[in-house]
């Protein structure tokens, strides 16, 4: 049983236009509505929350603040988007400075129309959340707990269409974060991933018959080359990635080095392969836009 | 073996009992606000949600510090309810706060940086007329041990009104409300995020929630001690000291650190040292 529809926490933030969507946040707390009836509590930290209600159309100031909340709030956790504007941009959708809605910058679970929203609707769209939060808590148990439903296996050859299309999916948020969309896994071919089955070792992980995740090894000398961890971006941040390393790890017992390599803006990868014990111990230049970051990690260290 | 079964009965019900005074004390305040309120058992599923979600740190050893904050304050509680000695309990009490301190500077953001230094600078205001209160029961009952301090042939309230009166000063304190609700706070005080536990979440947060649930039965308990002598009037006295600091909560807004300081060390050196000077010159 899961306690999270008894005490969603939330966090507002108010994105910009009116104000008039925010008021009625507020009124929701008040006497009249009295949120805290449900275990509501705004608590105006994003690490504590379990929801995060945007009011207003994002702007070209607030985008980053946005996405950092929302990187901050540790899951599971759903995103409402409250008021016209915060679903689409709404009177303030062509303004030169306007993104748009909030889903332009943060994947939203519940929209809530209205202008200004009513604090009815807003609870509404609250109690609706909730069982979103609850899906995604059962997926986290899911993935975390490794309970049945996820496998992890070597893949074949006829694994490689699915896991080109995993690929080029997972991929994308490295290409934008370089603003490189000639990055060698999204050109790949299906007959290069098919070649690559001679020489390397293809592990994948599988949930409901589906390919979510996937990691390719070979060894050179005494060195094991790890390459290409890609995960399903709607199941990324539930463990799945650690589970693929730590996995391909134990598959090559011989090997006395791990190799990873990454790009230099992404630290997201960095600081996950430092997680797992690997240390940078070169960079190399690739092209104008992007350095190379070697990260390496010794055996028998860790083998106690 | 009874001494174990009595640590045993206060580890499982002073969570227990503090957790569905928490609860009680936010129906109150609801009530007092004219709200509904949330239920009774809302404390617990808190708790119960914290230690489902995922667990961010910026630290890992934030948490290790999180650990000897609740195992220090269990220990604490351990030996008070126990009957052992009060000197004692008042360090290891305030050991467990130290920890809690040290993993609000280790977590090292702005917002945690604050809410530490604060709790420390509470700290250095509670601590006097705690320790006061020690000098003055034994002072009254020639004995450092609780059990003995508990089994005196009258309530302390008779020699020490002063004493009780300075630690109802510093109550809000300990339970973390307005007017001293400074360093973090359960209502929305936001300019500080939620200071020192702003950087905890998941199962490390839900561990100080528990902490504080033990905090608050150790701290009723001590009051308690003035009105021993008559169990059943020493509950209901402490609940309803514990009212009267959700009252209060209710009634003041949070006051300046400055302030928060000097008034308790005001109030203790006219209460509690006065008390006690007066005991000194009188004759018995």
């Amino acid at each position: 049983m899961s306690y999270l529809k008894r005490s969603p926490w939330v966090i507002h933030y108010d994105a910009s236009s009116c104000n008039g969507c925010d008021i009625e946040v507020l009124a929701c707390l008040t006497p009249v509505y009295d949120l805290e009836r449900f275990g509501i509590i705004n608590t105006g930290n994003p690490k504590h929350a379990d929801i995060f209600l945007v009011t207003g159309s994002v702007n070209e100031q607030n985008k980053e603040v946005i996405q950092n909340i929302y990187n901050q709030m540790p899951e599971p956790k759903v995103v409402l988007a409250l008021g016209i504007c915060a679903t689409s941009g709404g009177v303030f959708r062509e303004c030169y400075n306007v993104s748009g809605g909030v889903d332009k910058i943060i994947p939203v679970d519940v929209y809530v129309p209205g202008c200004a929203v009513r604090p009815e609707a807003i609870i509404d769209g609250v109690i609706r959340g909730l069982k979103i939060l609850e899906e995604k808590h059962k997926k986290f148990q899911a993935i975390s707990g490794g309970k049945g439903e996820l496998t992890i296996a070597q893949a074949g050859i006829q694994d490689a269409g699915d896991i080109l299309e995993l690929q080029k999916l997972a991929y994308q948020s490295e290409a934008e974060l370089y603003n490189d969309f000639s990055l060698s896994p999204l050109t790949q071919t299906l007959e290069q991933l098919e070649d690559d089955f001679k020489n390397k070792f293809f592990l994948k992980s599988v949930m409901h018959d589906k390919i979510i995740g996937s990691v390719r090894a070979f060894m050179e000398g005494d060195t094991c080359h790890i390459g290409r961890l890609i995960v399903h971006p709607s199941y990324q941040n539930y463990g799945l990635g650690r589970k693929l390393m730590r996995e391909i790890e134990a598959y090559f017992p011989q090997a006395g080095r791990f190799e990873v390599f990454t790009g230099h803006k992404s630290r997201r990868n960095i600081y996950f392969h430092q997680r797992l014990g690997y240390k940078i111990f070169k960079r190399e230049r690739v092209s104008e836009l992007r350095d190379r970051v070697f990260m390496e990690k010794f055996a028998n260290k860790d083998r106690k | 073996m009874n001494i174990f079964l009595n640590i045993l009965l206060y580890v499982v019900l002073a969570p227990l009992a503090g957790g569905l005074l928490s609860g009680l004390d936010r129906k109150i305040t609801a009530r007092m606000q004219s709200r509904i309120g949330p239920p009774i058992l809302q404390p617990f599923f808190d708790v119960l949600k914290l230690i489902q979600k995922e667990s961010l740190v910026v630290r890992r050893s934030q948490n290790f510090y999180i650990g000897f904050f609740l195992i220090l304050v269990i220990f604490t509680g351990a030996l008070f309810f126990t009957g052992k000695d009060i000197l004692l309990v008042i360090f290891a009490f305030t050991l467990a706060g130290i920890f809690f301190v040290l993993a609000g500077f280790k977590a090292s953001s702005p917002y945690s940086f604050i809410g530490a230094q604060r709790e420390l600078l509470q700290m250095m205001a509670y601590e006097p007329i705690i320790i006061l209160s020690a000098v003055a029961m034994y002072m009254v009952t020639r004995s450092f041990y609780i059990s003995d301090i508990v089994s005196f042939s009258r309530p302390l309230i008779y020699y020490l009104p002063g004493v009780l009166f300075g630690l109802l000063y510093i109550l809000a304190m300990k339970f973390r409300k307005s007017p001293f609700d400074l360093s973090t706070s359960h209502h929305a005080h936001q300019e500080l995020v939620k200071g020192i536990t702003t950087e905890f979440s998941g199962r490390s947060l839900a561990m100080i929630e528990v902490a504080h649930w033990y905090e608050n039965m150790l701290v009723l308990g001590f009051i308690y001690l003035f009105f021993a002598r008559s169990p059943l009037a020493g509950v209901v006295l402490s609940l309803l000291a514990y009212f009267l600091v959700i009252l209060i909560d209710n009634t003041f807004a949070r006051v300046k650190w400055q302030l928060a300081l000097l008034s308790s060390w005001l109030m203790t050196l006219i209460f509690g040292f006065g008390n006690i000077l007066i005991l000194f010159i009188l004759p018995k």
